[in-house]
């Protein structure tokens, strides 16, 4: 059982990283300049208004005591209240994450659909002009940013052509998955050229191996040469620069969110940095760090499930 | 004979085309584009202009502001009286009004929540009604509002948002143990005084308002207001994307369209560009401390401050920033403020004159100093890039401080900064809340400047309780002489609201105060 044991060894190696994420969100947003009672009242606040609300928020303790508050409430599921919103801040986040989640997934299913075939074909046909193609395209994608691509898809197809509208969330699970799919798109672009290019140069060198070269010797059909043999072994390193390609997925996903008006957590990250939402990004950032966390462990598992060796 | 009946013809075309352009249509839903979503919708505890903006389609006031925003007209009261010795208000509720769920809005509804309104425990916004002492009911159609002293500013008071009429039962049947919890509770199913009723909030995307069945108000075509079915309030950041929705027809209507494409989009055909007037200034802050940082501060001389001001080309600035939609300041308060006087704009630019101060105040050959910027903010960086240029030719040095608004604040409520970009809104058609901010040094010592001025503290005093109208307005146009001729601001310009509408959209009114009514808004079909 290597696997099973390997698996229960990568949990418990998340601990520490868990109680780290806690320290480090609690003291990087102490650190930064600002207090949330004069972001809430703003220029206009008088200081009488000022101390009264930071002491209600118990800002006016010692920082450790605070910390420990902190930590109490975290392990009992109370992330505490928005400052701004005033709802407790595990209702947003349940409110705001799946959305999140919703784009990522769409974004990386698309990823794959494009980069996979894609990746093939330039592989198999290198150095022709369909493989300089595909690498030309995606080298254009990857060059530009989120933003920019995201206008252009609005402008094309949702301002001129006007196939999908132009952001927003729809009320049912289809109308959703319409609403999402021009900003999963934008998103998918940068992940789809970097594992293209990824999968790409791995099943180059995949395909030169000798047991590639043995499995053709034996009489075995392409297809099965290409999925059993070439696909699973080349698929290794991009899998895992996928898992870690989730974490950057998630902050393309706030300019994403923003620009077609998207309710997701990274639009309530924004939102809650700039009016110093203290509870709100400190909820915010342990459900993300979380999240990575529990990608990059499954990321692992896919590795070691795929190339046994990796696990014992 | 034909030239006769064509006439005729032509004569009964123009007037049914007149009069259809005259009818209002009903029903419909109303889609419109906002920048960011509201916070918390109580009229009492809330902080930010995202609430107070749509808070007046949810609740009504005794009183609403006229459609200039400088004047009160009839609300949820059809009468008001102020005693002649000014301490106390009287005011006679209209006739059978009643809540969005059916219950009679009562005297002591009103009791109960101008004194909630006005509990200085209770949110930031009760400064605006602090001179109400009690409120007590009188029979069931009349109200009174005894007052701590006089206050001129009181009529317009029962105009702003905070003084909105909220069901006294209904919020206190709300679960939660304090008021703050019950507000919570409240607003999330909040019961209406005003046109429309909250219907759905999906946060941060968007809100649905519908049509108050039991509103009071009546519409041209003599049946209940508003008009309108439906509002869809989306919420959409990106200013491109909300102009691109607008251009689709996925919009009715857009609000903070970005200067620059103001122009833009008064040239397309479909929507109608409007710029409402409002009590938005920019301008910058100064610290006139003697000494800031152990050094002594220029600053400080007031001809100077003067020197500066006129060295700035503010119509560059507003060709550069605004492109061209603001325009130049002609008191510290905006013309839309009740009471504002002075017609000329502050400070035209005058090199020779600015270079004469300098020579006059002993700093011929200039001095280093800097500005807090609001980094990534573009109008900022435009507005402080002009001015080091234009100050320049003074020897005046700027270094631009870009900072995030949480380093600005603290700064700034420190006083340890040297100068600042600013921006103010008015919340209450009166000139005191801009007045109380910008010169009375005892409030926060003249927007932390440290600016004092003996008479100008006094003289606002005075206005504060000064209920002859005439008297009132003199002592405004002597602070305004003071402020602006000494004060601690250089003016820079107004700007309007700039709302984008498809051209079937009739009827909607911002007042210069920003909020968004939507009462006698109709949709062509």
């Amino acid at each position: 059982m290597p696997l099973f044991s390997y698996v229960v060894r990568r949990i418990l190696q998340m601990i520490p990283t868990v109680v780290f994420i806690l320290v480090i969100t609690f003291v990087l947003i102490r650190l930064l300049p600002g207090d949330p009672a004069s972001a809430m009242l703003g220029d206009r606040a008088l200081d009488a208004d000022v101390i009264r609300i930071n002491a209600s928020l118990g800002l006016d303790k010692p920082i450790i005591v605070q910390f420990f508050y902190f930590v109490e409430r975290v392990f009992t599921g109370d992330l505490g209240n928005s400052i701004t919103l005033k709802l407790p801040v595990m209702t947003l986040i349940l409110q705001r994450l799946p959305v999140t989640l919703m784009l990522i997934t769409m974004a990386a299913v698309i990823a794959l659909l494009l980069a996979v075939p894609l990746a093939f074909v330039a592989a198999l046909k290198r150095e022709q002009a369909s493989d300089a193609a595909i690498r030309g395209v995606f080298q254009v994608g990857l060059s530009m940013p989120v933003f920019y691509i995201g206008i252009l898809l609005l402008t094309l197809f949702a301002a001129h052509l006007k196939w999908f509208p132009v952001g927003g969330f729809g009320d049912t699970f289809g109308s959703k998955l319409y609403h999402l799919f021009l900003p999963a798109l934008t998103l998918a672009v940068s992940l789809a050229a970097i594992l293209m290019r990824n999968l790409r140069a791995a099943i180059i060198g995949v395909i030169n191996a000798e047991y590639v070269d043995f499995a053709r010797a034996k009489g075995l059909r392409t297809r099965i040469i290409l999925f059993r043999h070439v696909l699973r072994n080349a698929l290794i390193s991009t899998i895992t620069l996928f898992g870690l390609q989730i974490g950057s997925l998630l902050g393309g996903g706030v300019i994403t969110e923003t620009v077609f008006a998207v309710p997701g957590a990274g639009r309530l990250m924004i939102d809650s940095i700039y009016g110093r939402d203290y509870p709100v990004l400190q909820g915010l950032t342990i459900a993300l760090a979380i999240l990575v966390s529990l990608t990059f462990l499954v990321t692992d598992i896919v590795q070691a499930w795929l190339d046994p060796r990796i696990a014992r | 004979m034909k030239t006769i009946a064509k006439a005729a013809l032509a004569a009964a075309f123009l007037l049914s085309t007149s009069l259809s352009a005259l009818a209002v249509e009903r029903g419909g839903t109303l889609t419109y584009g906002r920048y960011a979503d509201s916070l918390f919708l109580d009229p009492v505890l809330n902080d930010a202009n995202v609430d107070i903006w749509v808070l007046s389609n949810l609740y009504d006031t005794l009183l609403l502001p006229t459609d200039d925003g400088k004047g009160v007209q009839a609300g949820l009261a059809t009468a008001w009286k102020m005693a002649d010795d000014g301490l106390s208000v009287t005011l006679t509720l209209r006739d059978g009004i009643k809540f969005s769920d059916g219950s009679p809005i009562t005297p002591q509804d009103v009791g109960w929540s101008l004194k909630r309104a006005a509990d200085p425990k209770n949110g930031i916004w009760n400064f605006l009604i602090s001179s109400i002492d009690d409120v007590t009911p009188q029979g069931d159609k009349t109200v009174v509002i005894k007052l701590k002293h006089t206050d001129p500013a009181i009529l317009a008071a029962l105009t702003v948002f905070n003084t909105a009429i909220l069901p006294q039962k209904a919020f206190e049947a709300s679960p939660g143990a304090t008021d703050a919890d019950k507000a919570k509770a409240f607003a999330e199913h909040p019961i209406s005084s005003g046109p429309f009723v909250l219907k759905s909030w999906d946060r941060g995307s968007d809100m649905k308002l519908v049509r108050n069945p039991n509103y009071w108000g009546v519409g041209e075509d003599g049946k209940p207001l508003p008009y309108l079915d439906t509002i869809d309030f989306q919420v959409i950041p990106d200013d491109a994307t909300r102009i691109l929705k607008l251009n689709s027809g996925e919009l009715d209507g857009a609000e903070f369209i970005p200067y620059s494409r103001v122009d833009e989009l008064k040239s397309a055909d479909n929507l109608n560009m409007q710029l409402f007037p409002s009590t938005r200034v920019q301008y910058i802050t100064l610290n006139v401390r003697p000494q800031l940082g152990g050094k002594d501060n220029p600053l400080s001389n007031p001809k100077v401050r003067q020197a500066m001001n006129y060295a700035v080309n503010k119509d560059a600035i507003i060709q550069i920033v605004t492109h061209g939609v603001g325009s130049p300041m002609t008191s510290f308060m905006s013309s839309a403020t009740p009471l504002h006087s002075g017609d000329k704009p502050l400070y035209p630019y005058d090199l020779d004159k600015a270079k004469a101060l300098m020579k006059d105040a002993g700093v011929e050959k200039g001095f280093s100093t800097s500005l807090l910027v609001l980094a990534g903010n573009q109008d900022e960086i435009g507005i402080a890039t002009a001015l080091q240029q234009m100050w320049a030719p003074l020897g005046i040095k700027l270094e631009l401080q870009q900072v995030d608004n949480a380093s600005r604040t603290q700064q700034y409520r420190d006083g340890t900064f040297t100068m600042r970009e600013a921006a103010w809104t008015d919340d209450i058609a009166d000139p005191n809340e801009i007045t109380s901010y910008f010169v009375y040094s005892p409030n926060i010592q003249a927007l932390h400047s440290g600016w004092k001025n003996d008479e100008a503290d006094k003289l606002f005093e005075a206005s504060q309780k000064e209920i002859d109208v005439k008297k009132r307005a003199e002592e405004y146009a002597r602070i305004q002489e003071i402020y602006n001729a000494d004060g601690p601001i250089v003016p820079l310009y107004q700007t309007p609201y700039p709302v984008a509408l498809n051209k079937k959209v009739n009827g909607f009114l911002q007042i210069p105060l920003g909020n968004n009514i939507f009462t006698k808004t109709w949709l062509a079909k």
